[in-house]
This record gives structure tokens, sequence and C-alpha cells, in this order.
């Protein structure tokens, strides 16, 4: 263990086991013995002193600060910063970029502190809501584990720079032409960074760029550039569309756009006023989109091309579409060895995209090579399908696994005498075969900008702390293109710069300020004559109107479609992959990403959507293949491809393709911090350049060991009593009919309804002003777990680790219940496919709350506007309350699960919200301190609180607004009207719990003719899936 | 084989004759000295120490557990959502279910006029007493904040905050609080005139005053016996209800929720029964090796033992009557919830747990209807303890199997107890026994007074049988030792 390492395991702040926490003094000495006088667990007193900066900063700051070091004095609040209330929340809007898209942010600021991200309404790939990820990411700008100074490594030493030391070093080793210069990037959309980098390059002309980003859209950019000529930007459009075939793609979860297309998805599906959006899914792994999906078929990833090449063979022979000539070839590239299966399902998705000329989609995803996406952008062109296409920003720009290729190319040959890695991590995550961190050693002067002393930068000669996107001056544009602002909300707490700002030292410009740059780059493209207003409107909105490109016409290239052809014709004669060669699909992991959020408590903690596993990635195994290859869930499968070994347990999951298993990649940091430390498996060890998404030819055997995952739900290998019986009640807890069941007869979700009359034994409370109620639509839920995230947030909800979890005592306030349907008569070992389908479950706030009546010391009660709340100060922890919810939605302290806090992450707090004690009962309180505030705003108004202004967490920030919360007594309100509707039900009303969250039923759209459900499995002519006998 | 009928065995049923209750060789005299005697000795036996050194190391082993469990959390034992009672109120319920046999036998078999229940009782009562305060601490350190656990008592206060009646855990507070002063009163009641033949035997001053004050002046008067029996009526009468009640209380715990497994109407008289079931087999299991230490095979007879196997036969089909009849409401009231609980207790996860309570519950006490078995006094004993443990798992099988798998299968856990938690449990064995080796070194382990009632002595002057009744006022007479 290098000695830096030391320093990163103390101060625990969240812990995977008790073991870390108690280890705790002895790292803390060794760290004090090391580094005398550096307390990291404490940050300078300086929040205040902050947040007058900060707020200053919006205009005026940089040019009063960049002079001279503030005095150090104690400024009383005597006169207050204007447009301030002490205790009233500010909110910001920013941005933060992931992948090279930015994605609109407001967040949320106490007293100079940003504590909750939420999404901003005016960004058009946010619309207000924001994924789990991005409102994760808060959490990392108080880490305690990032880099807090620079660090020069040399011969086995290191030693703590200062920037003006690096300043130094840059000035000396960034003269000249550039020559021997490269500088590794990770994709950005910024215009500033783009200037910045213009300005670099015109600098240093001989320089090297090159931009690496482990999950990218590269495939999708190349196969238009096949079919198009240039390459282009996709922009799906569901809204209005009757048809969507997903080819592997995984448009309302995985695609920047996600949030707009899950929005509109769920605008399709509504009942009413919707198009119907029958959504077909071909993809190897369940994806978010699967489980939403009415058809899916699961096939391994290798054979997804030959699904779609059937589609289009199908069009074109039996619905005579008419591909253009030098196309015509896909059709005939369609006569390999197919199943019945994909045939049966190729024939109903042909039909119904004829059947939707204009309004139908198709869509790949980015793990399928460019000719898969090129046959779909001809088919979507042909059928006139729901997308537009943009111009690509950077045409020129090589693929990142082009890119990282040449760069370790140019390292090999010894021709990079200094490299400058502007963030990223490549020695993690470049592909395997690249062997990035040996070439890095090459490097005589090699220096990473990075948020933390991480894999790459313990390899570096310097590391440079890297501003955190919430401390740091910048832009970037949508995915559409609309540009948007970032602003900090905070000084950097560990004295971090920004990219734009090493970059800019490097180009030359000595200190020039993340401020002035972005100024200076908007003020080229601001039409405005008054700048000043254009760029505090900027600001304010967080986007700027009208900047989104233009949409491209497109013609088909067919020069060019030969070539695509060709492509895809090599794809389809590979061998279908078997048990003895599976293949492994490589994915981006649904929380960690591509591993830079490893050290985010919250995303480690969050349950992944379908295994319900958290703290580690798993080997997703479908119950057929494990079976065939002997491996138990949980048991650890060695997987070995290209030479090497992986280890990693495994979960088998159904719905997963036969012979293909998908692993996550992001997991097996070893220098992460201490949370993201050691968690999972690092994938990334099986990815190279030749293959990045899908490793054919693997093999896995078992490794007779086994392994306990922490999930948060039962696995799906359960006892045969308890497997019965969970699959006799799904139907009922979650109620789902078939679109044209519920037109046909609206009562199809009660039909099955039988209780005897349900008397309470107590007086019914009357409510006079408000009364508070939900309504949760799990027609348009997507199990996307941004609610969860966003309650976690909200409430100071702690963290409490890996073994804490193993044994069930996470403390996420809303979960989402995730239920496999299966065919009836089958035991657990027997299946292969199952249907998934997923209820958000938090507190339903009964009325005849159960809890209530068992709490000998009456610590929950019902307030008068009907809210069953917990008094923490009153609860002295019986658990009896928990024990007779019969949703087992309330969460226990344990231990203290604070105690060990540091000082930064401790300013995440929602100073609205209690952190509680240990041996205290907790649960969702709809949010009670949002409520408040609307409430004593109406009253200082002398107003009645509007429908749609209390607006909870995790209503805030579900993409697909299924979460309505409002007023029962106001008939008018829109809680009240969904109430009214019939696809609305209470879960386990029979119990007389009288549930304030009431769920609307799922509808499926199934095909005319399609037979009923089963996702066409092998076993698919068993009918009875007990869809419509809810 | 034919052995010899020992003079001890006074099993025997012939109806026209009335089996002695004390066998041997014994007077009043002899009773008082073999009683008082273990008491007075200068020094305990051997085995008393070896088993007090045992029993208080356990003791030291709960209370650390106690104090980790304070300074850490709830989150030392293996409790989670769902399962957030564990070993705590299994090991609650257990002990208070032994604390049913003391009371039940001063208590209802004095009003049904037992007489042969005089030799055991006080021993009974004092297992009660210490079962109870076993009981009694695990409700006290099961909340999460120990420290505030006295608001469960409706104490006034400046926020005029009263407990919530409508909590069956508060009903426990005052059942259980109540049973346990009831109880202790009657022990020590009981207790007096015995004392005060310890008093007047004393030979030392430090015990001539401390018994003597333990005796509240007791001179064995005429007017004396008639008060002191008068109030052992009343209090008999008093603690009757409450043997019934406290049980049923607790199992109010478990009824009153809407838990399929807990939710049933059966659980008061279900849980009564083996209450009286486990607390005999309790008293078996200590009474067996303590009559044999400590030489009182000629007080508590063969035919005491006897006695008690049959009660223990028949409150264990009792117990085997309402799992049966658990297993038919369920399926016969329709609710499938309550139907899977049942199938998942025989089948489930925890079906380890509900054979091994069935097993030791309902076969075991079988061996009891064998008059060769149920007075031999080894079966007896390994059949005691088998119930024991048993009657443990009863209450396991109800509070974990129920809450582990309850409505929402995405909720559905599985309890591990942790090493705390079971030390804990054993560690509350040692404070349990602790007090009774306490007892039975310090205090008369048998109610001389009452014995001597029910000896043939005490009705020389009295030829003919009056029935079975009150022969208290009779001893009075010839108490003069």
């Amino acid at each position: 263990m290098p000695p830096m390492k030391n320093d990163i395991e103390t101060g625990l702040t969240y812990w995977r086991s008790l073991d870390e926490l108690a280890r705790t003094p002895e790292f803390q000495e060794a760290v004090q013995r090391e580094f005398p006088g550096d307390n990291w667990d404490r940050l300078p007193p300086a929040t205040r002193r902050q947040f007058l900066k900060v707020m200053g900063a919006s205009l005026a700051m940089a040019g009063l600060t960049a002079c001279r070091w503030p005095k150090e004095e104690i400024v009383p609040f005597a006169h207050r910063p204007e447009g301030r209330t002490p205790g009233v929340p500010e909110h910001f809007a920013t941005s933060m970029e992931l992948g090279g898209v930015a994605l609109g942010m407001l967040v949320t600021s106490f007293d100079g502190r940003p504590i909750k991200a939420e999404g901003n309404r005016l960004h058009p790939d946010s619309l207000g809501a924001l994924t789990a990820i991005a409102q994760a990411d808060i959490l990392q700008l108080y880490d305690p584990d990032r880099s807090r100074r620079l660090l020069l490594r040399e011969s086995g030493q290191q030693y703590v720079k200062t920037w003006s030391d690096f300043e130094a070093v840059a000035v000396e080793h960034f003269a000249g032409d550039g020559t021997g210069v490269a500088v590794l990037a990770g994709a950005s959309s910024s215009p500033t960074q783009a200037m910045v980098r213009d300005q670099f390059l015109e600098a240093h002309p001989e320089a090297g760029w090159y931009e690496y980003e482990p999950i990218s859209r590269d495939n999708e950019r190349e196969g238009t550039r096949l079919v198009f000529g240039t390459p282009l930007r996709v922009h799906p459009k569901v809204d209005t569309v009757g048809v969507i075939a997903c080819f592997d793609a995984d448009p309302l979860f995985d695609h920047p756009s996600s949030l707009r297309l899950a929005r509109e998805f769920a605008a399709a599906r509504h009942p009413e006023t919707g198009t119907g959006a029958r959504l077909y899914v071909t993809e190897s792994s369940y994806s978010l989109t699967g489980v939403r999906a009415d058809h899916r078929m699961a096939v391994p990833s290798s054979r997804v091309p030959v699904v779609l090449a059937r589609v289009a063979h199908l069009l074109v022979a039996e619905h005579h579409l008419d591909l253009p000539a030098a196309a015509a070839g896909y059709a005939g590239a369609a006569g390999q060895e197919i199943s019945e299966q994909e045939i049966d399902f190729a024939k109903l998705l042909a039909t119904d995209l004829a059947g939707h000329r204009g309004s139908g989609v198709i869509l790949v995803g980015p793990r399928q090579e460019p000719a898969v996406h090129a046959l779909a952008a001809v088919l979507n062109q042909v059928l006139e399908s729901t997308l537009d296409y943009t111009a690509d920003p950077d045409p020129d720009r090589p693929s990142h696994i082009e890119a990282i290729g040449e760069l370790a190319a140019e390292m090999a040959s010894g021709s990079v005498e200094t490299l400058l890695v502007l963030g990223g991590n490549p020695v993690y995550d470049a592909p395997a075969d690249l062997q990035f961190g040996e070439l890095l050693a090459r490097v005589p002067l090699s220096i990473h900008l990075s948020l933390y002393d991480d894999e790459t930068s313990q390899r570096c000669t310097w590391h440079l702390p890297r501003a955190h996107g919430l401390e740091a001056w910048g832009d970037g544009t949508a995915w559409d293109g609309t540009l948007t602002m970032r602003q900090p909300l905070i000084a950097p707490l560990y004295g971090g710069r920004s990219v734009i700002e090493v970059l800019s030292l490097a180009s030359g410009l000595n200190s020039i300020s993340g401020y002035e740059l972005v100024r200076e780059n908007l003020r080229k493209s601001a039409s405005s004559i008054d700048f000043e207003g254009f760029w505090r409107r900027a600001l304010h909105d967080g986007t700027v109107e009208s900047t989104a490109w233009d949409t491209v016409q497109t013609r088909l290239d067919p020069g060019r479609l030969a070539v695509a052809v060709d492509g895809l014709r090599a794809l389809l004669v590979s061998d279908p992959p078997s048990a003895d060669r599976p293949e492994v699909v490589l994915i981006a992991d649904s929380r960690v990403w591509d591993g830079r959020f490893a050290n985010n408590g919250w995303l480690q903690e969050l349950p992944d959507s379908l295994t319900k596993v958290t703290w580690d990635n798993a080997l997703l195994v479908s119950p057929v293949t494990a079976r065939e290859l002997g491996i138990a869930d949980g048991e650890i499968a060695v997987v070995e491809a290209g030479g090497t070994n992986v280890e990693v347990p495994t979960f088998v999951l159904p719905g997963q393709a036969r012979s293909s298993m998908t692993l996550a990649l992001g997991y097996g940091r070893t220098a992460a911090g201490r949370i993201g430390n050691g968690v999972g498996a690092d994938a990334y060890q099986l990815r190279t350049t030749k293959a990045p998404h899908v490793v054919s030819g693997a093999t896995v055997r078992g490794s007779g060991r086994s392994y306990s995952l922490a999930t948060t739900q039962d696995h799906f290998a359960i006892d045969t009593a308890g497997f019965k019986e969970r699959n006799r009640r799904v139907g009922e807890l979650v109620r789902e009919a078939s679109l044209d069941a519920y037109k046909a007869n609206p009562e199809v979700f009660h039909e099955h309804e039988h209780h005897p009359p349900l008397i309470s034994l107590w007086k019914d409370q009357e409510y006079e002003g408000e009364q508070w109620g939900m309504a949760i639509d799990l027609n348009t839920c997507i199990g996307c777990n941004a609610c969860v995230v966003a309650c976690q947030a909200e409430n100071n909800i702690p963290v409490v680790g890996r073994e804490q979890v193993l044994n069930q005592r996470e403390m996420q306030w809303i979960r989402i219940d995730r239920y496999f349907k299966t065919e009836p008569g089958l035991g657990s070992d027997e299946i292969d496919n199952a249907e998934v389908v997923f209820q958000p479950m938090t507190c339903v706030h009964c009325e005849n709350a159960p809890c209530e009546q068992v709490c000998p010391v009456a610590a929950t009660q019902h307030t008068a506007d009907g809210l069953n709340a917990m008094v923490y100060n009153r609860c002295v922890g019986t658990r009896y309350c928990s024990n007779n919810c019969p949703l087992k939605v309330r969460r226990f302290n344990f231990f203290n699960y604070h105690k060990e806090l540091a000082d930064t992450s401790k300013m995440q707090f929602n100073p609205e919200v209690t952190v509680r004690a240990r041996g205290v009962m907790e649960k969702c309180t709809f949010c009670v301190q949002r409520i408040e505030a609307v409430r004593i705003g109406a009253r200082n108004d002398n107003r009645p609180i509007a429908d749609g202004e209390i607006v909870p967490a995790c209503a805030q920030t579900c993409p697909t607004q299924a979460i309505t919360f409002g007023n029962l007594n106001d008939s008018k309100s829109s809680v009240s009207r969904l109430r009214e509707e019939k696809r609305s039900y209470a879960t386990l009303a029979e119990l007389n719990i009288r549930p304030r969250a009431h769920y609307l039923g799922r509808l499926s759209n199934r095909a005319a003719g399609a037979g009923p459900d089963g996702h066409g499995a092998p076993h698919g002519e068993a009918d009875s899936h007990g869809k419509e006998t809810a | 084989m034919s052995t010899p009928v020992s003079y001890l065995d006074n099993t025997g049923d012939d109806p026209a004759v009335r089996a002695r209750l004390v066998v041997g060789d014994n007077d009043f005299h002899s009773v008082t000295n073999t009683v008082c005697g273990i008491v007075e000795q200068p020094r305990p036996p051997k085995f008393w120490w070896v088993a007090f050194a045992a029993s208080s190391s356990l003791t030291l082993v709960l209370f650390a557990c106690i104090g980790y469990l304070v300074t850490t959390g709830i989150g030392v034992w293996g409790l989670q959502v769902p399962v957030g009672w564990g070993y705590a109120i299994v090991n609650f319920v257990f002990w208070v279910g032994i604390g049913h046999a003391g009371t039940l036998i001063s208590a209802i078999l004095f009003l049904l006029r037992q007489r042969w229940r005089t030799s055991i009782n006080r021993f009974a009562e004092a297992m009660t007493i210490f079962a109870v305060v076993c009981a009694g601490i695990f409700p006290g350190i099961h909340v999460g904040r120990i420290w505030f656990a006295y608001w469960l008592f409706p104490i006034p206060n400046q926020m005029s905050m009263w407990p919530n009646f409508r909590s069956p855990l508060l009903w426990d507070v005052f059942a259980v609080g109540t049973y346990a002063t009831v109880s202790l009163l009657f022990w020590y009641m009981g207790m007096i005139p015995d004392l005060a033949s310890i008093r007047d035997r004393a030979t030392t001053k430090l015990r001539f005053y401390i018994y003597g004050v333990l005796s509240l002046g007791w001179r064995s008067s005429n007017r004396h016996w008639h008060r002191f029996e008068f109030a052992y009526l009343l209090l008999a009468s008093l603690a009757t209800p409450l043997v019934l009640s406290v049980h049923s209380v607790v199992s109010f715990d478990f009824a009153v929720s809407i838990m399929p497994g807990w939710h049933t109407t059966i659980f008061p008289p279900y849980f009564v029964a083996g209450a009286i079931f486990s607390g005999f087999a309790m008293v078996v299991t200590l009474i067996i090796p303590t009559r044999k230490f400590f030489g009182l095979e000629e007080i508590i007879t063969a035919r005491h033992l006897e006695n008690m196997a049959k009660i223990m036969l028949a409150t264990g089909m009792m117990v085997g009557l309402a799992y049966s009849t658990e297993f038919f409401v369920a399926w016969y009231s329709g609710n499938t919830y309550e139907a899977f609980t049942f199938l998942n207790r025989a089948f489930g996860p925890y079906a380890w747990a509900y054979w091994t309570m069935v097993t030791c519950n309902v076969l075991v006490p079988q061996i009891f209807w064998f008059r060769k078995l149920r007075n031999k006094t080894i079966i007896l004993w390994v059949a005691s303890i088998l119930i024991n443990v048993g009657m443990w798992f009863e209450r396991f099988v109800i509070v974990v199997s129920s809450l582990s798998r309850d409505y929402l299968p995405t909720s559905w856990g599985y309890y591990r107890p942790t090493a705390i938690d079971v030390l804990t449990f054993v560690g509350s064995f040692g404070l349990f026994f602790t007090l009774f080796l306490l007892f039975v070194r310090f205090l008369p382990m048998v109610g001389m007074a009452e014995v001597k009632g029910v000896m043939p002595q005490a009705h020389l002057d009295r030829p003919g049988h009056r029935g079975h009744g009150d022969y208290h006022g009779d001893i009075a007479g010839v108490e003069v030792v």
C-alpha cells in the first residue's frame, strides 16, 4: 500500500463494515504521524465567508477578488446581503456534465451550502426531473475523501505542492509548439472548454488532443456517419408515437435525454390521451425500458442485429417497404439461422411498424455496432419515424476508443513527454489491452486533474485537485444543443480548479479564472447588446433560450450504405453464444456509472432497479444458463476472457437472455476512497479496444465459493412455499390490465376485491382544511430510482453500509418494490423468463394506521391534516409500529448512523429536517417540511394553498411525474381527480388501513393477435399470467 | 424387573388409600429440622458454590451484554425490518410464561384445595418471582432509547403527555407490574410463619435480627393465624385472575396487531395454557436436582413430581390443540395471508424452529401417559428440559416467523440472532439461577407450616376424614417445635 493511501482511510464518514469502522483510530494515528498539522477532517471554518463570496460573486466577485486575498475579517450580518433572508433557502440554476452532455439542475442552497439538486424545468433534458446519479453528485461535493492538495510523485516519494509550484512547472513544460505534449480530456460539451482547447492548440500546434469517455454513444454516431456521410445526433420523440422498437436500447434510462423521453413516454401511455406507444424490446438483459415493454424478447446482445435484420427483411418482403436500392442488401442479409421465437417477434414488430408509418420509431442501443445503428437509421428514414437529427458538434472527432488507442500508441512510441489528463480515470477505465497504467510510466511528466487522488493520479507525476461541478464556473450543451450554464454554489472546498482553468493555464494564459473564461465565451455568442442583462438572465435560467441546434434534413447516402450492409453481414454470421462460450455484456452501472461515482454512499447503497443489489456488481445470468453451468445464485463465478480472469458473484435473473451474461462496469476500484475501494469486481479488465461492449467467447465457471450480495429485497431464488405465495400476491399488489380490457371494463382493477365491510373501531377524524393524499401511477413508473435519491437527499437519510443492508437495515424511506411475474405452476428453478413490475412503496399514511394504535408512548400520531407523523422526540424505539406496519415502510436507527460523519458531509444536511438519533423510528413524512414551508407562505399571503404548490421530493424529481401529491379535501385537485379514476386502488385495502397513497393500475398495450402475455418466452404457450385477474 | 417399591414411592393410586404427602418417618420436628437446616448450615454445600459461581458469572455476562447494548445501540442484536422483535421479546414471553407456575400452584391450587401443592408452592413462587425479574429486564432493554423507557409509565409530567392507552405494550406494563407485585406479596406473606421459625431457631444475633425483621413480629398466636389465613385466601383470590390475565395481556401484544400469525383470538387461552405448561416444566427442572441435593425427597415426593407430570401432559395437549386450531382457522377463515403464514411456519425457512417446537411441546409430553416413564425422575427431568426448549421455540416461532414474512413479499426477511442476542439470553438464565441459589440458601424453600398441615400428625385428634379443606387452623396448636 503506498503511504498516501492512509489518509484516505481515516475519518470515516460512511463505512461498509464494522471492521472498517473499528480500524479508525489506527489509521487516524498513521495520518497524524505522516502529515502533522494537517487535520483532514476539518475544513476551514469558512461557510459564511464562502457564502458571502459566492453570493457577491454572481456579478462582481471575480474582478474584486482576483486582485488580492480577501482580508480575514469577521463580517457581522448587520447589513444583510441584498435579497437574502436568513434561513430561507435560495435556488440556483446550474448544470452537471456527464459523458459530454450537460444536464440542467436547480440547486437549493441554505446559508451558502448547496444541499439538494433538482431538475431545471427550463432545461430540455431535465424538464424539472433529475436522474439518481445527478442528484447524488452533491454528496460528492462534500466527500471528505476528495483530494485536498496538489501532489508530486517522484522516485517513490510524494510531496505536497501548491498551485504556484504547478504554475511554474506548467510554464516550463507547456512552452513552445507543443511537441511531445498530449492532452487527454473527457468528453465535454462545454463551448468554453472548446474555446480554451482551441486557444491551447493554437498556442501549442503540435500538441495532441485526445478525448476519452468509457461510456459513450459513439456507435450511434458512427452508424449515422455510415448512412448519412456525417455523424449526427439522434433525437427520438416518443410523446406521440404508436410503436417504439428498442434493440438493446434503453431510452427511458440510459440516454442523455432519458428524462425527457421518459416524460414523453408517460404521456404516450396515458390511457385516455396517449397514443399507445406500444413498446417492443429486444435485449440481452433487463433494462428499465425492457421492464415497461409490451413485447420483450431476451436474446443475447450479439443476436440483436439478427432480429433487426429480420424485421427489415419482413418489412421489405411482406410489407413492401421501399428501401433504397443500396440498402436492399439489408433485407437480403437476413438469411441466416433464426429461431422460431425470434421470427414470431420480428413478424409482430414488422407488422406493427408497417402499420405505424410516421408514428413509430426504431432505437438501437449504444452497445450495438455502428452497422446496426445504420440499419435502424435507414429503416427510420424510410418509415418516417418520429425522430430528429442534428449535426454532431464535433464531427471530426475520432471515436473515444480510437482516440485512447491513438494516445496509447503515441505513449508506447515514447513520443509523449508531457501528458495532461483532464479528469477521467484512464488507468482504471481505459481498455485493458492498452495497458494504460504501464504506458503512463513511460511519460516523463504526467499531470492528472481529478476530484480524487485516484488510480490514475497515483500513476501520474502530478495530481491536481479538481473543483467539483458545484464549485466551478462552466457551461455545456444539452443533448439538443441548448446552451446550459454552470455557476458555482460554493467556493472550492479543497482548493480545486476546473478543467478550463487548468487548460488555460497550460495554454499560457496564466491565472484566468473560470468566471472570466465563461463570460468571454458567452460574450462571443451573445447577440444581445446588453451583455450583463443577457448574462444575468442566462445564469438565472440556467439555459439560454433558442440555442438548440437546428435539426438537419437527412438523406440517405447510397454510396455509403454498401459499407454498412457489409458491416452488418459480418455481424450476422458470427456464431450465437452458448453456455460454454457465453457472451459477457459490459454495461454502464445504473449507479456508479463508469466508476466515477464509486465513492458516493447514496449511489452505492441505491438498490439496482432489477437485482436490488447494493454495494456490489454481480454477473447476471439466466436461470437456465446458471443451471447448465452449474453455478448457484450467489456463487462467485470466474469469468475468463482474453486471458483475464475476473471473479464476481452471480445473480440469477429471470429475463436474462440465455448464454448471455451482463456485468456492470465501475466497480472494483482500488483508489476511489473509503466508500468505493474494493466494492465489487472490476469489469474493465475484460474490456478491450476490439470488444468494448460485448465480450464473446468467454468462459464462465463457478468457484464453489459463495458470497452474500446485499440486496434490499429477497432473491428470486427462494423456498417453494414462499415462491408460490409471492407469485400469488403480485397480481393483487401490483394490479395490471391490458389497455383493451380496461377500456372495455374500467372496473377491471377492482373486480377481485373481496373483503368484509370495513368498520373502524375508533371515531374517524374529521378534516376541515387540508388533508393530504398521494397517487402513484404504476403505469408510468419506470423504476428509475430518482425518487429514492431525492428522498435521501431531502430527508437526511443516512447511508448504513453493506453489512447493515445485508441485515435488512437500509434506511431509504421510499423503495421501489420489484416483483417478478411468472407463469403459475413453475418452481423458482424452472423459470427462464419473468415479467417484472415495479411499485414505489413508501409510507402511505394510513388513515386508520396500525402503527399509531400500538405505539405505547404515542410517538406516532395523526396530524390535523391527515399525516401520519413520527414524533422523533417522543419515540423510545419499541419498534412495535414497524412490526405492525403491513407495508414495512418504517425504518429504525439501529445505531447512531451519523456518529462518524465528517464535518464536510454534515454540510449537506437539510436544516429543515431533523437528523434522527439512535434508537428512533423514522419514515416518510410526505416531506412535511415542504408542506409547512408552503403553508407558511400561503398564510402570510392570506390565500389558500394552490393545487400543485406542495411537491414532495420524490414527486418533484420523478421523470414521468408518476407521483402526484395534493389536498384530498379539494375535489378539484389533481390528486383527488386521480383517485377518482377507475384505475385507482389501495394496496391491502382489505386490512381497513385506508391508505392516503393510492396506486393507479398498470396498463399493458399488447398488439392484437399477439396472444397473451409471456414476452415470447420459450414457455410462452402458457397463457394464464394473471394479468387480467388482478 | 421387579424392584422392591421404595418407601419414597407414594405414587400409587389406590382410591382406598389416601397417599401420604410427606413420606418417611417424619414428624413436625423433623420437617422443621430438614427445611431450616438447609438455611442454618454455616456453609453452603460444595455443589451450591459451584452452581453459584457458574450462574453469577453468567449474570455478569448478562450485564456486560446490556452495557454493550446500551452504549452501542439495538443494532448489536440481529433485529431488522421486518423482524423488529427477536430474542428480547421471545425471552420476555418465555420468562413471563415460566413465572406462571408459582402463582398457579399457590393460588389456584389453593382455591381448588389441592393439598399436595404445599410442598412445592414456596419453591414455585420463588421461581415465579425470579422469572418475572428476568422477564422484566427484556422489555426494558429492548427499546431503542433505554434512557426514556420510563415514558411507558403513566407518570404525570409537565407536557401533560400520557402514554397511549390503546397500545397493548402499555397494558403489558400494567399486567406484568401487577402480577409481579401480587406474586411478590403473596410469596412473602406466605413465608412469614416460616421466617419466624428460623428466627426462633436462630443461634446468632445477626440471624435473629434479620429473620426477626423479615418475620414482621410473628408470634404464632391464634389471632395471627386467623388473620394470616384470611389474608392468604384473599391474596389467592386476587392472584387467581392475574394468573390468567397476565399472559392473556402479553398475548394481546400479538393478538391486537394486524400481522398474520399474530392476529388471532385464540391467543389468550393458548398463551395461558402454554405458560402453565412451561411453568410446571421449569418447576420440575429445578426441583428434581434440588430435592436430591438437599435431601428433600421425603417432603417433595415422587407423587408431587407425578402430579406435575400429569399437569404438563394436560397443558401440553392444550397447547397441541391450539397449534392445530391455528392451522384449522388459517384454512377455514379463507384469509390467504393467514394461511400462508402457517404454511410458512411449517414449511418455510423457519420450519426447523416449528418442528422443534412441535416435537418438544406435543410429542415429548406424550410419554407422561405411561406411569413408568413419568415416575422415572431422570426421564421426567429430561422431558421437562425439552419442554422448556419447546416453549422457548414456541415464542420464537410466533414472534419471528410471523414477522419475517408478512404482507409484502418484497420486505420479507430472515432474522438471525447475533452472539449478543444469545449471550443475553444465556445471561438471563444466569440471573435466574443466581437468584434461585440465593433463595435456597437463605430462605425456607418449603412452606413448613403448610406442609405440616397436610401431615397425618396434624389430625391425630380427628379420626375420620373431614373432606378436603382448610386445615390451617389445626396447625396452630401444634406449631410448637
